[in-house]
């Protein structure tokens, strides 16, 4: 680009220095709340009451913190989902669809097995069978992608629809195990047995350890693993992987499931904390879509996959809030910051990895013939 | 800065009152942490062929980009005919006639040959005669001998017949002086032979060549003068026929180089890897064509061959890789069709692939993590093991690097197949029977090339069965003790080192038996 005079270049930094790593997310959330900021004077809000509000009710009153920890559970499911793909670069975008079918088969449990299970069995049980639907929706997708090389990126997003409808069709057009009897149409319940007890009167579920202790075991376990090294090694040169006798369509189908299986797990999670049934309600909230959004901010690491889901579900809590306050703020306006956030995010990934130069143009610009 | 012809250092060549077409005096130039030239001085004479040579990182092309204007030294001067020119830009050297063909090339793909040629051409008027300037094209490369038709579309056109429409364009820019930066690095054989016919036709029409190479093999033919640098340095400068690979070799790399036949010492033991009328059929072609070898415990056998004959589907055959459509393959005594590679290996087989990094290496793993890639590995890698697997190689074969935890993509060439070395000669040495090296000297600078060939020569000595597949024919010759020749995936000739027929050879590699 040139200015005035002035060219100014990206040119590939040779070595990025290590503090950038941690400047940059917090420069980046700084200029995210800078633009949502004149968002918000162009509304007619001050921005600092506002931000003031928008943090006390997302992170810093009691109620708050619980209800963005609530939130942030399976989202940090999710997030591991997107992110545990991605390390392979394969780009699972249809956790959305995977967390509703994690909802069904932990309902499908909770209804039809939990009565018969031994107390302490249930909630695993359940929780799996959620974990295993998730699995099972991203399987077709999945082979296609390891034997024919069909994108996955499409198919998981159209099975997002299909599962969509999937749910409407389970509790608002048909009558299955999964809707209560009663004529509102609403989902039937799982046994008692198959449920957990939040903590104290918060929004908080046992699950949130569940979450946060799989985001450390998965860490550990890619770096330390040999099925972590195999991965590693497919990402980087599948030609490698190859030549050292690993199966890519082995590695594929295996990753995309277990990525599916962590979606399901976030649905699992509804069933067994919050909802207890299959509750459309989930249908509104996004979890799935937010964790990628959740899982590229956290560069794919899966324990900053828990500080980046809290982040996440802050502003979606604290933001939900200031529309009920004294002085009424969009929802809109937490959207925008979300989005504003991820656009700076990845903005500053390039600052990191590039640096910018303005160099004066010498003479007159020499026309490039070669 | 030095400013006038007289305050700077005369030339290393003797005889004093020579006008130079081109030199560079006490040229020094720097980059972030590094010192690319070093006070060089440089003499071109008119119709001079004259080679800079040089490893990787010499610096080479830092001097030609500043003798055509592409840099700007931070000291010393470039002359051109005797007199100090600064120059300031590529444009401003092709005004002194002199004009540099980059090792990457700098064309537009969606233009014509002749579209590109005249791109930036300043005389042209707006509305530009096609016919007048095809026929100047074709002119030009008829004369210099470089067939290239005006109307083909760049992008088409594979890199020797690129590379050709740089010279044109030099040429059809007026050069006097020509800078070819590495143009051998991407030409097959024969296409090497035809640009150095180019380059001698251009000595003879009065044009001056700086020819950059690091290949040792292939300048002294083509070269009135040699210029080798080292670190950023001249080390020396000899005339032809002064020129003696092994001094070069020397200069270049600033100690002395053994790149002398090695050969079995001893009688070759018992076969450890046969191949039985092998063949690979894929789109109804035979790409290996009933190839049956043996190679013996003790022995190296090399596989010469032109590039694209088969060889590394040769290759990947033996080493599991794919599986033969016909014909039997034995390691070892045991027969290992449809074997996948993990097989092949358990049974002592080991694979060093022609091309290092993308297959051989993971290119962003570390050292460490690279030295686990072929092994059998547990639930949990083990890393502890690896590391000081690593230190110790970097330690014994002089691998340089900032440390075992450096991705091997920030290797270079030489170093990064040192670590594959590692790995499959050294690491497993106790248990590895038979050794598939392909090409592995390939785009390496001198030193590796000997440590190369002794890594190769005492595998041998060990009693390693090595089944050497290269295109560098000489490679073959210094190492093997049996030479087989493929010509389109078939064994066309083959005979033992001692009893050899260069000639043949040579007829057999281009498919004339
Ligand atoms: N544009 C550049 N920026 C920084 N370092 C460079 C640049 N060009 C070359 N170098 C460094 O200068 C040294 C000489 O490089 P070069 O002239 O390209 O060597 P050669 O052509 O002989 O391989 C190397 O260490 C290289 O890394
Ligand atoms: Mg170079």
């Amino acid at each position: 680009m040139i200015v005035g005079g002035y060219r100014i270049e990206l040119e590939p930094r040779l070595k990025s220095p290590r503090w950038l790593v941690y400047v940059v997310p917090v420069v980046s959330l700084l200029f995210a709340f800078v633009v949502a900021g004149i968002f918000l004077l162009g509304t007619g809000h001050n921005p600092f009451t506002t931000y003031g509000k928008l943090i006390d009710k997302g992170y810093t009153s009691y109620y708050g913190i619980t209800d963005t920890l609530g939130l942030a559970t399976p989202l940090i499911c999710t997030g591991l989902a997107a992110a545990f793909a991605f390390r392979m670069n394969l780009f699972n975008i249809g956790e959305e669809g995977q967390m509703y079918l994690g909802m069904i088969g932990a309902a499908w449990a909770g209804i039809v097995l939990a009565d018969n299970l031994p107390g302490v069995a249930a909630v695993p049980v359940v929780m799996l069978s959620g974990a295993a639907f998730g699995a099972l929706w991203v399987l077709v997708p999945a082979v296609l992608r390891a034997r024919l090389g069909t994108s996955e990126i499409v198919s998981t997003l159209l099975l997002n629809y299909v599962a969509l409808n999937l749910v409407n069709f389970l509790i608002f057009g048909s009558r299955t195990l999964w809707r209560d009897p009663s004529p509102f149409p609403d989902g039937q319940l799982v046994a008692d047995s198959a449920r957990l007890d939040r903590f104290g009167t918060t929004n908080v579920y046992p699950t949130l350890l569940i979450a946060a202790i799989l985001a450390v075991f998965l860490w550990l376990f890619m770096r330390f693993s040999n099925y972590g090294y195999e991965t590693s090694v497919f990402a980087d040169s599948p030609n490698t992987a190859r030549y050292a006798g690993m199966s890519a369509s082995r590695l594929t189908v295996s990753v995309l499931l277990s990525s599916g299986a962590l979606a399901g797990l976030a649905g699992s999670m509804y069933v067994v904390g919050p909802a207890g049934k299959v509750d459309p309600g989930l249908l509104q909230v996004g979890l799935g879509y937010a964790g990628i959004v959740v899982a590229a901010l956290a560069r794919y690491n899966f324990v900053a996959v828990i500080l980046t889901a809290v982040l996440f579900a802050g502003l979606r809590v604290g933001g939900a809030a200031l529309q009920i306050s004294s002085d009424p703020v969009p929802i809109a306006i937490a959207t925008v910051i979300q989005g504003a956030v991820l656009l700076f995010a990845l903005g500053g990934e390039m600052f990191r990895k590039n640096r910018l130069r303005v160099r004066r143009i010498a003479g007159s610009p020499v026309r490039g013939a070669a | 800065m030095n400013a006038s012809p007289e305050a700077v250092k005369g030339s290393h060549r003797s005889g004093g009152a020579t006008l130079f077409a081109l030199s560079a005096r006490s040229v020094t130039k720097r980059f972030p942490g590094v010192l690319a030239n070093d006070d060089v001085d440089f003499d071109l004479a008119a119709g001079e062929v004259h080679t800079l040579l040089g490893e990787n990182g010499a610096g080479k092309s830092t001097l030609a980009s500043v003798l055509c204007g592409l840099y700007r030294p931070d000291q010393g001067a470039v002359l051109r005919n005797g007199t100090q020119v600064r120059l300031s830009s590529p444009r401003h050297g092709l005004q002194h006639g002199i004009a540099m063909v980059h090792q990457h090339f700098r064309l537009v793909d969606r233009f014509s040959v002749a579209e590109n040629v005249v791109l930036g051409d300043k005389r042209l008027s707006f509305f530009i005669d096609q016919d007048s300037i095809n026929d100047r094209v074709s002119r030009i490369a008829e004369e210099f001998g470089l067939p290239i038709d005006p109307l083909a579309v760049v992008g088409e056109l594979s890199a020797g017949q690129r590379q050709r429409v740089e010279i044109i364009k030099a040429l059809y820019q007026g050069a006097e002086i020509l800078l070819l930066d590495e143009p051998t690095a991407l030409l097959a054989p024969p296409e090497v032979e035809k640009l150095f016919e180019t380059v001698r036709t251009m000595a003879k029409a009065g044009k001056s060549v700086v020819f950059v190479s690091h290949k040792l093999g292939e300048v002294v033919d083509i070269s009135d003068r040699i210029t080798v640098m080292r670190d950023g340095k001249v080390t020396g400068s000899v005339g032809r026929g002064e020129a003696d690979t092994r001094k070069l070799a020397e200069l270049m790399v600033g100690r002395e180089i053994d790149l002398s036949p090695r050969k079995a010492k001893a009688p070759a033991g018992g076969t450890m890897l046969k191949l039985h009328n092998v063949s690979l059929h894929r789109d109804g072609v035979a790409v290996v064509d009933n190839v049956s070898l043996e190679v013996r415990a003790g022995e190296i056998v090399g596989v010469a061959g032109v590039s694209g004959n088969g060889q590394r589907d040769l290759a990947e055959l033996v080493a599991g890789l794919q599986s033969p459509t016909g014909g039997v393959i034995t390691v070892d005594g045991r027969e290992m069709n449809g074997a996948g590679t993990r097989e092949m290996r358990a049974n002592g087989l080991a694979y060093v692939p022609e091309d290092r990094l993308g297959t051989g290496l993971s290119p962003s793993l570390s050292i460490i993590d690279n030295m686990v890639l072929t092994r059998p590995r547990g639930l949990l890698v083990d890393r502890k093991a690896a590391g000081a697997e690593a230190e110790r190689y970097i330690t014994e074969l002089e691998i340089k690097t900032p440390s075992p935890h450096t991705a091997t993509r920030k290797l270079s060439g030489g170093n990064s197949q040192k670590v594959l070395l590692a790995r499959e000669i050294f690491a497993q040495s106790d248990t590895t029977k038979v050794l598939v090296v392909c090409s592995p000297t390939r785009g390496l600078d001198v030193g590796a090339v000997e440590t190369v060939h002794k890594v190769l020569d005492e595998a041998r000595t060990k009693g390693k069965a090595v089944l050497l597949i290269s295109e560098d024919l000489d490679e073959v010759l210094t190492l093997a003790d049996k030479i087989l020749v493929l010509y389109r995936g078939a064994v066309v000739h083959s005979a033992d080192s001692n009893a050899l027929d260069i000639e043949k050879v040579g007829l057999a590699m281009a498919g004339i038996s």
